[in-house]
């Protein structure tokens, strides 16, 4: 059906690569500029998962030194910079996609994969992205993108590895995205 | 930081307002530029799509760019936003965390931000990425006893690319707009070289390729690379402007027992202490790091020739009065400690009165912070208890064996 070929080529349809960079550049120096804050999303999925565990066990988390930080000065763990402007990034994709025609439920995968294991997969890569952004102080939001524009040495050591990592990787795992 | 930043900063509901409208923007540009597509964020991986790299790099220069032309317009200053907004250098955590990461990265195909947009825009396996990060957090603090160490080990401060390399920042941003417009045209070639080599070995049309039709329109690409070379000799222009003269009142002025304290502890290496008293008052007991000068030998340490990139503290016996001629002209920050050292004597020195019962969690914070401070100072924290006293016991010396050294 050509209606139907017409829509999918408007959702297949993105910004030019260095327009959307420099949009994105502006948002990220807008945010350094106005609100002296760079922008993060690992720390918000972080302080979710510590909320999620107090609620089960409170007595655990006060006693994890890691953990007992999140709640210090007396706020509440998700009454936080990060977590507003993470709801913020939800809201606009929300918008984004849905203006754009792309917003559908679906499971995004290479040819040559079942659903559960791109599941499982997508599952798993994020376990080890949680415990690598704790370990980095930030994911490639917080540490890459905003630390990379302020020139920070370490921000820039991890956006190396980010790269090494992936291509090391990426020859292991081509079966699931070719 | 800027008039608005402190506005903010004071503002605390209003400021979460503005987080929540930035996130939105961030969100909004994030999918558009394709970034809620695992299949195009691992293409990156691949060779076949470098859109990841191409977004990332103009994103970063262009904020690079944009910070480096506010502080030559005197919107903010540099260093202190470069502080406030980046973390310390945390230099094997970092590379380990980064590396994970990108392994982490290709398996799930996305990042954490990119996950969340995954998820919004209806990808079951954004939000599965979204619940493994979560978890993967939660577990990071779990194992704290094991990784506590390595997490705090090689700790560098605030550490930046130009300190690294000793050259202006905006020299650096410079070169490293160069650079990002090099390997713009390196990865524009390398996708050209490799969707060639993938018509001519009889792959259809994959829809990735058709991708690359839209990217290779010339006329924005040149457009956006000669921005950010106009934006780039901006920045020159910025730093070839005469340097703002700094007022004076800014650059004079006091420091309390407790801010004095904190940085002692946490940052020495932004501090430079001198001990303005006698001799051998000074020799006795001093601030930790305190060089010991008295007043009439200050003008032997040439301050006025110094890097400045240091805060110069002085400490006197009590207030000082007036400003000893030699440091006012100290390049950097001069600040005087309050009450002087009868006053660092009280602070850290004496412990703290017993806490009032139902004292808030500020004031306790305060008390444990002086007592540790106390402790550390007077090296009460290494005594050991008094050994408890037995009867008829009396403990075995151990036989020296041999030499040893």
């Amino acid at each position: 059906m050509p209606e139907q070929a017409e829509t999918t080529a408007r959702a297949e349809r993105f910004w030019n690569p260095y327009v959307a960079g420099v949009a994105l550049g502006l948002v990220l120096l807008a945010s350094l500029l106005v609100a002296a804050h760079g922008l993060g999303a690992s720390g918000a999925a972080n302080r979710v998962g510590v909320t999620a565990l107090s609620a089960l066990a409170p007595a655990h988390v006060a006693s994890n030194p890691h953990m007992a930080t999140l709640s210090a000065g007396g706020h509440h763990p998700l009454d936080n910079w990060l977590v507003f402007e993470v709801l913020g990034v939800l809201l606009g994709a929300l918008v984004a996609a849905y203006s754009a025609g792309r917003l559908k439920k679906k499971i995004v995968r290479g040819p040559n994969i079942s659903v559960p294991w791109r599941l499982a997969a997508a599952l798993g890569g994020g376990i080890v992205m949680g415990i690598a952004a704790r370990l980095a102080r930030g994911c490639t939001s917080g540490q890459a993108l905003s630390g990379g524009a302020m020139l920070s040495a370490g921000s820039w050591v991890f956006m190396l590895a980010v790269f090494a990592g992936g291509y090391a990787m990426a020859y292991f795992v081509r079966r699931q995205w070719r | 930081m800027s008039a608005i930043a402190t506005f903010l900063a004071e503002h605390r509901e209003l400021g979460l307002l503005v987080a929540l409208l930035l996130g939105f923007g961030f969100g909004f540009v994030l999918e558009r530029a394709g970034f809620g597509r695992a299949d195009k964020l691992a293409a990156q991986f691949y060779g076949s799509d470098m859109r990841v790299f191409k977004v990332m790099f103009s994103a970063i220069v262009t904020a690079m760019l944009g910070v480096m032309i506010a502080h030559g317009a005197g919107v903010i200053d540099l260093r202190p936003l470069a502080e406030q907004t980046a973390s310390f250098t945390w230099l094997w955590p970092m590379a380990l965390g980064g590396f994970l990461l990108g392994v982490g990265f290709i398996i799930s195909g996305y990042c954490p931000g990119t996950s969340v947009v995954a998820a919004a825009s209806g990808s079951i396996d954004g939000m599965f990425t979204i619940g493994g990060v979560v978890i993967g957090s939660v577990l990071f603090a779990e194992a704290w006893p094991l990784v506590g160490d390595f997490y705090k080990s090689s700790e560098l401060g605030h550490l930046f690319l130009y300190d690294v390399f000793s050259i202006p920042a905006p020299v650096l941003a410079l070169l490293v707009a160069l650079m990002a417009v090099g390997m713009f045209i390196g990865a524009e070639k390398l996708e050209h070289v490799l969707a060639r080599r993938r018509r001519e070995g009889g792959v259809v049309d994959d829809g990735q390729s058709r991708a690359l039709e839209v990217d290779w329109a010339p006329r924005p690409r040149r457009l956006i690379f000669g921005g950010i070379g106009g934006f780039a000799v901006l920045g020159l222009v910025a730093l070839a402007a005469p340097e703002r003269p700094k007022a004076a009142p800014a650059r004079l002025g006091s420091i309390t027992q407790a801010e004095l304290a904190r940085r002692v502890l946490d940052r020495p290496w932004t501090l430079r202490v001198l001990d303005l008293r006698d001799a051998a008052a000074c020799a006795k007991r001093r601030v930790p790091g305190a060089e010991c000068v008295p007043e009439t030998k200050l003008g032997a340490l040439g301050l006025a020739y110094a890097a400045g990139k240091r805060d110069l503290v002085l400490v006197g016996a009590g207030d000082l009065a007036v400003l000893p001629p030699a440091v006012t002209r100290y390049p950097g920050k001069v600040l005087r400690l309050r009450g002087g050292f009868a006053g660092w004597k009280a602070y850290a020195l004496t412990k703290p009165a017993a806490l009032a019962a139902g004292a808030d969690a500020a004031a306790r914070a305060e008390w444990t912070f002086r007592s540790a401070l106390v402790a550390a100072m007077t090296g009460r924290k290494a005594a050991p208890p008094p050994p408890a006293s037995i009867k008829g016991y009396a403990p075995k010396r151990k036989k020296k064996k041999g030499g040893g050294c």
